[in-house]
């Protein structure tokens, strides 16, 4: 019973903490507590009576003084009044320890007298029990029956039939408890989940115990040198204030420092009972007679001692030798050359490869180019170590007993062990073939000449670049349209330029009427397709009959105005001095006109305008088709077949082929390109070929499949353009790289047999690169193995 | 319309088995699967298609072969492992109680595995083992020179040392040693036993510094195996050849640190002998026993049984150490006998093999035979700083009598100051006293014999001297591959000795030039039309071709120097570009016309051989500089 013992040596100490608990930042008051506190000290040896006034005054006091106490009135006054209880208990205690010092442990409550009034009921039933008793008992019997019969009675002349004298109670640990007041109910639990809180628990009733007030650090300072006996003091966490120990628990204390029993009375050595005694009895308890198994052998052990020599006998037991020796392996011969077979060959056995065997830099003393120069070193030793191509270093040692051992061996050997068992085997096929018997076998270039070899003459003259070449049917002209807004007639032998003509576009294609009786070269600029008869080139009987031929349309004038995709004009009086005949508007720009075969009809291209893109003209009559109602697509090339009334439409992915008198559609080739360039037939009309800017060329055979006879890819940039010869067994490709490349191409009359491809001549660097644009244009003469080419570097080019 | 296949039922579904799977059918906990896959020589396998083999998983998991799983569950060694773990758990328990005399009687009945049915499973024929004995030689030999720990027994240890000896010992014996080499990890020394090649390497004889990261529990199973491999593969090398298995141990020598001399090599015929002459129980008993019984004993008892021992086999033990002149000769008899036999020689091509002649094969004996007595006019002495171990097997292999300081142990047949002595092997930049009657080599002279088949004079290996550079003899030159200093061995056999005395100096120079000249005639087809096919026959007379090389270039040098010389070599690199530029074009031109699969076939090809050619380039490049580096140096 801590509590009530702390009571009473420290006899009244309650009333300060409610004090602190009102103001605990006042240092001024603090003192006066203190003063207080000793005033306490003082009353404490005084026993005080509940609702005493002393008490009420104090609270009394501590409600006109400070006007933060009406924050908690009614915890005030309850601590006032549980203060005031446990003021009161600690009398009782007092009294009796005074009183009764010498009663023993484990007395109860029943024989305890005791004159306060919290007990007065329970006396009141203690008393009438007693009348009870005596009631039932008449009196004769002992008044203390049925209470405690161990319990001596108290002297007869003590005895009080009216107030009963009960033996004081000595508050030691055993001892009840019910007179502990101001009880905190929290039971055993950490007591920083109440930091926040005003209160630290709460008591039997259910009502908010207060957390006594503390001071600051000063406060505590001042009270441990105020108080002599704070060194004996200690911090009571359940109720938030120090309690200062006694001398008994002091000397518990000290008792466990000193790894003593706490308890000073308790005798570890007491003496020892002996309750089976050494001695011999002299009376034996039972007095049986000795059994007779007790003189004569074990028939039991005599079983199993038999079971056991008969195992030994029969061998089921070996006994154990002397000396035991682990058997040693024994070798004998395991292998026997006429029985054994060696194992069948299975796939799914592999054999372990062997080790690899040294190289001569592994060599203690290898030759001097063996060895790594720093930077090797470094470079090796950056590398992780699964990457290094060999696991050592090559290095040289002068002689022999130099050589130091190898740091690495065992786990090199721990490697190999690894790689034995863990590592999965795969057998793999190691091609064991020559690389150039991949190159496939073609005829040799020489075999297959004519083609043009090197450059022969170079056109200077245009400013910008020259998108397109034309030559005409005779070979005499090379028409070359070009971004600078000119057109230039160069004379194919000479390279002389016979003729400018200058447009108010660029220049996007030229072509030269097919027709060798009518001199006419098709110009498409900007939106308009000019037809221009160049007049000197041409004899004057050729030039005048080409005259009539472009000026017969214009009698025509009914249909011209019939269309609106396009309108056949007069040229201005200058533009006709320049020897422009005809112009064509339409309402996109032209990207390409390209000619009938007869000379008399002409196509036109331009992408953007979607159902009008592809546009045919008829230049007798100055009459337009429109072909295709639907475009598929955005349409990049046409081609009139070079034989049949057939057309061929190439789109970004496709090609199609139309049979323009059946208005059908005959074909769809799959390229498989992701966008064509260029386009060309070949003059047999059976096979064609497209460049495309994803760099690939694909050559169909119409006959064969819509998908491509075959497909190169060997220019390093988007293909410009394609061309076929008129006469001879080649095609060439330019493309952004500046390169022309040359093909001989034989289509055999045989259908079975299939075309031949022989690249037989890379042109390198034909034209130079011009922001991005190389080689734009390849153009075949008519007749003679040569090859005119056009690039973005403004120049044209020939090989012969 | 076929049958219908249902999926998982045929084919790598059920090929395979991961590893899991497999775990869970033996019943067996991973580290027993290990040891189990260890000794049995189960590895995982690569399906082709792993999703097919992991019933449609693409989980990454190891793949065992489903037959082998399935094997291993009728392995006998499978239920000694449950009983091993019984038996442990019986131990811990009697143990843990303190009844120390059930446990010994535990101990003792302690259930134990052998591998021989295993090593019949895994080699059916002896030519299979041989063939697989690489790794356990070179296993037993690290661990004959590795120090004892907590996990590497000393009985392992002594085990390994003495299967290496025992081994070393039938090299010796039959002289099959071919190659040796001095690498930087250690030395390789190839035999050829039965037809097939045995490489192993050995390392330096400095004490192992045992690594923590290496998990020693692997190791020792393969060791387990290696042992018993190596064990069964001596008894029958030793049978067959006549000699006694498993050769007693000398037991004095053996502490005197005579290495593999402390074995007691004795053909079957004498012991036989010996135990009819000698009627004393110990003798009698069979020498396993013997031995077994000698190693329990303590220290002393085993002195004395062997020096009984010793007594009774003196006749036979002086015999053998002096008599091993007759013993090659009693080989190489038996070799002459059997060479006559056409016996196929590894080396050679399908093509070539038809046009083998019985004169060739004879002569390829013969070529055989005298390399198998090279050192055997030669008496040798080791100086106190030479590996000894190393060099005294590799010169008794090829006949040389050894004898050493008796720093190096015990059991030199002869001391420093005889006077048959030929050759002493030293290692000292400078050497003191010098007999004049024996010629001072550096250790390398003696692996360089062996390498070049021939004896090279000791000047350019004389103490004190710079070696020339030591080469790998398993390096067999292909085409396009880079020869180090092509003519390091000519004219250094002893038999020009005299003629190249002078002219060292020069030699070197010329050598310099021979790469040239070399490397032109290269080129020279129409000259060297045959050269292949000379290569071809010199191969089959078994010339090395390092050697041939050297002779070649040699007798192209000849043959310049009596020509005047031309400027035509010039014209004909100019020529030669433009041919080369055309033809360069051609393949240019050509390799449009691939497909893109060849395409890709191609580069890779090229692509692989480029890497080659850039290496070689690299090391040429080094060389010429070098050079020119010596030279200014020279200067």
């Amino acid at each position: 019973m801590p509590i009530s013992r702390k009571k009473a040596a420290k006899p009244a100490p309650a009333p300060a903490p409610a004090k602190k608990a009102v103001a605990p930042k006042s240092k001024k008051r603090t003192v006066q507590e203190a003063q207080r506190d000793e005033s306490d000290d003082e009353f404490g040896q005084v026993a005080i009576d509940m609702n005493s006034d002393d008490e009420e005054d104090m609270d009394g006091d501590d409600e006109s003084d400070d006007a933060e106490a009406d924050e908690f009135p009614e915890d005030d006054a309850e601590e006032g009044q549980d203060m005031s209880a446990a003021d009161i208990e600690e009398d009782e205690d007092e009294e009796d320890e005074d009183s009764e010092g010498s009663y023993m442990d484990g007395d109860s409550l029943v024989d305890s007298q005791e004159e306060n009034d919290d007990d007065e009921e329970l006396e009141e039933d203690d008393e009438e029990g007693s009348d009870f008793d005596d009631l039932i008992n008449g009196g004769d019997i002992d008044p203390n029956f049925g209470h405690n019969l161990n319990e001596p009675l108290a002297p007869e002349s003590d005895y009080n039939p009216i107030k009963r004298e009960y033996p004081e109670i000595d508050p030691i640990y055993d001892s009840d408890s019910s007179t502990e007041e101001n009880e905190n109910t929290v039971g055993n639990i950490p007591m920083h989940w109440y930091d926040d809180y005003p209160h630290i628990g709460y008591d039997v009733d259910g009502k908010k115990i207060m957390r006594p007030a503390t001071g600051d650090e000063l406060d505590k300072f001042l009270s441990t040198m105020d108080d002599p006996d704070s060194w004996l003091s200690a911090h009571n966490y359940k109720e938030g204030q120090d309690i200062k120990l006694t001398s008994e628990e002091l000397e518990i204390i000290r008792r466990l420092e000193g790894n003593r029993i706490p308890d000073a009375d308790y005798n570890p050595y007491e003496d020892q009972v002996e309750f089976f005694t050494s001695k011999t009895e002299i009376m034996p308890l039972s007095a049986a007679p000795e059994p007779k198994r007790r003189f004569i052998p074990s028939k039991h052990e005599a079983k199993r001692i038999m079971k056991i020599v008969r195992a030994i006998r029969d061998g089921r037991i070996v006994p154990r030798k002397s000396g035991y020796v682990p058997p040693k392996p024994k070798y004998y011969n395991l292998w026997n050359d006429a029985e054994d077979k060696p194992r069948e060959e299975h796939v799914m056995h592999i054999t372990a490869p062997k080790m690899k065997l040294p190289t001569h830099d592994e060599s203690y003393n290898p030759p001097a180019e063996y060895l790594p120069t720093e930077q090797e070193i470094q470079e090796w030793n950056e590398l992780d170590k699964e990457d290094r191509p060999k696991n050592y270093l090559p290095q040289k040692y002068n002689a022999l007993r130099n050589v130091p051992g190898y740091g690495q061996f065992i786990q090199e050997r721990f490697e190999r062990c690894l790689d034995l068992y863990l590592a999965p085997r795969v057998r793999k096929n190691r091609l064991n073939i020559d690389p150039e018997s991949l190159i496939p076998k073609l005829p040799s270039p020489r075999d297959l000449q004519p083609f043009p070899t090197r450059m022969a003459i170079e056109y200077l003259g245009h400013e910008g670049r020259v998108r397109s070449i034309s030559v005409d049917p005779s070979g005499l002209w090379l028409a070359s349209g070009s971004e600078d807004k000119t057109v230039r007639v160069w004379e194919v032998a000479t390279g002389r330029c016979m003729a400018t003509y200058v447009v108010d576009e660029l220049v996007t294609s030229v072509s030269w009427g097919p027709n060798k009786e009518v001199a006419v070269l098709a110009v498409a600029c900007g939106y308009k397709v000019g037809l221009i008869l160049p007049e000197k080139l041409f004899s004057p009987e050729l030039t005048l009959h080409s005259e009539e031929y472009l000026k017969a349309g214009f009698a025509n004038v009914s249909s011209t105005e019939a269309n609106a995709k396009a309108q056949w004009k007069q040229p201005t009086p200058a533009e006709f001095d320049q020897g422009v005949r005809v112009w064509v508007h339409l309402q996109k720009p032209v990207k390409q006109v390209t000619w009938h075969r007869k000379g008399d009809y002409f196509a036109t291209v331009a992408p953007d305008a979607n159902n009008s893109a592809v546009l045919i003209h008829q230049l007798t009559k100055h009459q337009t088709q429109q072909p295709f109602k639907k475009t598929k697509g955005a349409v990049q090339r046409v081609m009139f077949h070079p034989s049949k009334p057939m057309f061929f439409v190439a789109t970004q992915r496709y090609v199609r082929q139309y049979n323009l008198q059946r208005q059908e559609l005959v074909k769809t080739m799959m390229t498989g390109v992701q966008w064509i360039s260029s386009l060309d037939v070949h003059p047999a009309g059976d096979n064609l070929i497209i460049g495309s800017y994803d760099k690939r060329l694909c050559w169909f055979d119409l006959d064969l499949s819509s998908k491509p006879y075959k497909t190169l890819r060997y220019h390093a940039q988007a293909i410009r353009s394609v061309a076929y010869h008129k006469r001879y067994p080649l095609f060439a490709s330019c493309a952004d790289d500046g390169n022309v490349q040359i093909f001989h191409g034989m289509v055999y009359n045989d259908l079975l047999q299939n075309p031949l491809i022989v690249p037989v001549k890379i042109l390198k660097n034909v034209h130079q690169r011009v922001q991005a644009l190389g080689a734009l244009c390849v153009e075949w003469h008519p007749t003679q193995p040569w090859l005119i080419s056009s690039g973005a570097d403004h120049t044209i080019k020939l090989f012969s | 319309m076929g049958k219908l296949h249902k999926k998982g039922k045929a084919g790598a579904a059920i090929n395979y088995i991961t590893r899991n799977q497999a775990l869970k059918k033996l019943q067996v906990t991973l580290a027993d699967f290990r040891r189990l896959c260890i000794l049995k020589g189960i590895y995982p396998r690569e399906p082709k298609n792993k999703k097919k083999a992991n019933k449609g998983s693409t989980a990454p998991s190891t793949f065992y072969y489903a037959k082998d799983i399935q094997y291993l569950m009728h392995e006998p060694i499978l239920g000694k492992f449950r009983e091993y773990k019984t038996f442990a758990k019986k131990m811990a328990k009697v143990m843990g109680k303190g009844q120390y005399s059930t446990a010994k009687t535990l101990a003792e009945n302690k259930p134990i595995y052998t591998l021989d049915h295993i090593i019949k499973e895994r080699y059916p024929t002896f030519t299979d083992a041989l063939r697989d004995l690489d790794d356990a030689l070179c296993m037993i030999f690290l661990f004959a020179t590795m120090p004892k720990t907590d996990k590497i027994k000393a009985e392992t240890v002594e085990n390994c040392q003495r299967l290496a000896a025992e081994f070393q010992h039938y090299v010796l014996h039959t002289r099959s040693l071919r190659k040796t080499f001095l690498s930087i990890k250690g030395i390789y020394y190839q035999a050829e036993i039965k037809g097939q090649t045995v490489t192993w390497l050995v390392p330096y004889q400095f004490s192992q510094d045992v690594p923590t990261d290496v998990d020693f529990r692997v190791m020792l199973t393969f060791l387990e195996f290696h042992q018993t491999l190596c064990g069964f593969v001596n008894y029958r090398l030793y049978s067959d050849v006549n000699l006694v298995y498993p050769p007693a141990l000398d037991l004095k020598l053996d502490e005197g640190g005579a290495g593999m001399n402390a074995l007691i090599i004795e053909s079957t015929q004498s012991s036989a002998n010996i135990a009819k002459s000698v009627k004393t129980p110990t003798t009698t008993s069979t020498p396993t026993s013997a031995v077994a019984a000698s190693l329990s004993k303590e220290e002393k008892q085993r002195l004395q049984e062997s020096e009984k021992r010793l007594q009774s086999l003196s006749k036979k033990i002086a015999h053998i150490q002096d008599s091993n002149e007759d013993e090659s000769k009693e080989t190489t008899e038996e070799d002459h006998t059997l060479d006559e036999f056409p016996t196929p020689l590894p080396n050679q091509d399908g093509t070539l093999a038809g046009a083998i002649t019985f004169s060739e094969i004879q002569k390829a004996s013969q070529h055989l035979t005298q390399f198998q007595s090279l050192f055997s006019n030669c008496v040798i002495f080791l100086s106190r700083e030479v590996p000894r171990y190393s060099l005294e097997f590799v010169l008794r292999a090829l006949g040389a009598q050894v004898g050493w300081d008796k720093v190096l142990g015990e059991g030199s047949p002869f001391d420093e100051n005889d006077d048959k002595i030929t050759h002493q092997i030293s290692d000292r930049p400078v050497q003191g006293h010098r007999f004049l009657s024996r010629s001072y080599v550096q250790p390398q002279w003696a692996y360089d014999c062996i390498n070049a088949g021939k004896l090279l004079t000791g000047e350019t290996y004389a103490v004190g001297k710079t070696l020339p550079p030591h080469l790998s003899p398993f390096v067999e030159a292909k085409e396009g591959d880079y020869v180090p200093d092509q003519n390091q061995f000519e004219g250094e056999t002893e038999d020009l000795e005299i003629e190249s005395g002078d002219e060292d100096e020069d030699d070197e120079e010329e050598e310099e030039e021979d790469e040239e000249d070399a490397d032109e005639e290269e080129e020279e087809d129409a000259e060297h039309k045959d050269l292949h096919q000379i290569e071809l026959e010199a191969e089959a007379k078994g010339v090395a071709f390092t050697e041939f090389e050297a002779k070649e270039s040699k007798k192209a040098k000849k043959g310049k120097i009596t020509a005047a010389p031309t400027s035509a070599p010039a014209t004909r690199g100019k020529k030669r570009t433009a041919a080369e530029a055309e033809e360069a074009e051609a393949k240019e031109l050509a390799k449009i016309m691939m497909t893109n699969k060849q395409q890709k076939l191609y580069t890779k090809i090229q692509y692989g051989k480029d890497k080659k050619a850039a290496e070689v380039q690299k090391l040429t490049e080094k060389k010429q500089q070098l050079a020119k580096a010596n030279k200014k140096a020279k200067k």
